[in-house]
């Protein structure tokens, strides 16, 4: 199971290494280049990951691709944390649970289909922001207006660029899938 | 002959048989193999949610808020990127749309000036009311604040012009007084002439200009004219004071109220007394008099904003 020939553990943890400094830039770039004038943010990590859970799950090796995913869904969130002064762990749980049920819900289909990668997004961007608003939001929370005034603008905006991401990770990635 | 060819046709289907078959990288299994993933996911999860329930504890609150610290200069640098590249492109383009932006600028700014400008008046204004208050607090007048507009042009006369006039109840030979920092209110000029919204205001240091005034010295006093003294070089002048009173340098003089010997058609009884006019400079004795040089205590080519007594209370 997985690479054929184990890699060395210098080089894993380098690889590693980079994985996280690659994460905590997209994150950077997230939060301070991609605010729109509407208040919203292009979610970038959090739609890359998806789309790396999409991409795991449909390697030759889905075990070895979805749990690289899963590690860039934990990095990018904690870096998401880290810049967003959020708890350390929410933006990486939210993350990582759309992730799971993302790659849960896409086993079986042909990610190559562009409505497959749109609806993952939308799916696991509506799991990511119902996570997060439960672990951010104190007090009740008026449900359908955050539906509407939060929520959905939020998954409209991360829609946008899911397509160009997914294949733009897609070809990034050939050698690894 | 034969067996070596054998041989060379058998050596692949030796390999084929006896080595393991071979996974190629690009055979896709539809499902991950194992729930090894979904495992590694879940203890992910776990992990996130231990870090968030130590943080929300305040134990790993530390660490998340150096590691803030350490990439806020990297993220302030690159919101402050961000916010050029958004006024790089919300700038406008092209002749005509950058003429519209720079007339609206144009206009704004001359509200901004505008605006500016009566700030700054109401400013000045706040300052001489506050003034007034004072002067009004520690003497008995009613008083009317006027800005100088225009100075004479000439040395041959020394008046001014105030911008308020007869409307406001301005009338000839009423009393003018000004004050400079680190002065009393003195005594600076008469109101000449009055037009409906301006009046005309000789100074008290034109040739022309006699006041009566009174020389305190010692507790006592003495009535003699206040003479201007401009055009002959000094400023004021003290004169008909009898030697009976020894004048000494640093006397003060102040109107005595009757300014009986004005040549000027003034209502005299507009001046009252006990205005502060200047203190005794020098004396000089002639005959059975004495002279006096009088520095004002407000010089009056030096104010810009005066006040016209109107009354005096009794």
């Amino acid at each position: 199971m997985g690479d054929p020939q184990p890699r060395r553990l210098e080089e894993a943890l380098a690889h590693e290494a980079g994985r996280i400094a690659g994460l905590f830039a997209l994150a950077c770039v997230q939060v301070t280049l991609l605010g729109l004038p509407s208040g919203f943010t292009l979610p970038l990590v959090p739609v890359l990951a998806i789309c790396r859970a999409l991409l795991g799950v449909s390697a030759a090796f889905p075990d070895v691709g979805l749990g690289r995913a899963l590690r860039w869904g934990l990095y990018g969130g904690l870096a998401l944390d880290v810049f967003a002064a959020t708890p350390l762990g929410a933006h990486a749980l939210a993350l990582l649970l759309a992730m799971l049920i993302v790659a849960a819900l896409t086993r079986r289909l042909r990610v190559e289909r562009p409505a497959v990668p749109l609806l993952a997004v939308l799916v696991g961007m509506l799991i990511y922001e119902t996570v997060l608003v439960l672990f951010l939001q104190p007090g009740a929370i008026d449900w359908r207006r955050y539906l509407v005034v939060v929520m959905l603008p939020s998954v409209v905006v991360a829609l946008a660029p899911t397509l160009p991401l997914f294949f733009l990770l897609r070809r990034l990635l050939r050698g690894q899938l | 002959m034969a067996k070596p060819s054998q041989a060379r046709t058998s050596t692949p289907m030796r390999d084929f048989l006896d080595d393991r078959p071979i996974k190629l990288r690009r055979e896709r299994s539809p499902v991950p193999a194992s729930l090894r993933p979904f495992v590694l996911a879940i203890g992910l999860c776990l992990l996130a949610g231990t870090l968030v329930f130590l943080d929300r504890r305040g134990i790993i609150t530390p660490a998340r808020q150096m590691l803030q610290s350490l990439t806020a200069p990297v993220a302030q640098r690159l919101t402050g990127l961000r916010d050029d590249l958004g006024a790089f492109f919300s700038a406008p383009r092209g002749a005509a749309a950058l003429e519209a932006r720079i007339a609206a600028l144009e206009r704004e700014n001359g509200e901004l000036r505008s605006q500016l400008l009566r700030l700054e008046q109401a400013q000045v204004e706040n300052t001489f009311l506050r003034q007034q208050l004072a002067i009004q607090r520690a003497h008995p007048w009613t008083l009317l604040g006027a800005e100088v507009t225009v100075r004479s042009p000439d040395a041959g006369r020394r008046m001014i012009t105030i911008a308020r006039g007869s409307r406001e109840g301005l009338r000839p030979g009423m009393a003018v007084i000004g004050q400079l920092p680190g002065t009393p209110a003195a005594l600076i000029g008469i109101v000449e002439s009055t037009g409906p919204h301006a009046a005309d205001v000789l100074l008290i240091t034109d040739i022309s200009s006699q006041v009566s005034g009174r020389v305190i010295h010692q507790g006592r006093a003495e009535v003699g004219l206040v003479r201007g003294q401009w055009q002959h070089g000094s400023r004021l002048q003290l004169g008909q004071i009898t030697r009976d009173l020894d004048l000494a340098p640093g006397d003060s003089v102040v109107t005595a109220g009757l300014t009986g010997a004005l040549r000027l058609p003034f209502d005299l009884a507009a001046i009252p007394p006990n205005i502060p006019i200047g203190s005794v400079d020098q004396v000089r004795v002639i005959d059975q008099h004495q002279i006096a040089e009088v520095r004002p205590f407000v010089d009056p080519d030096q104010v810009r904003y005066v006040w016209v007594i109107l009354s005096q209370d009794d």
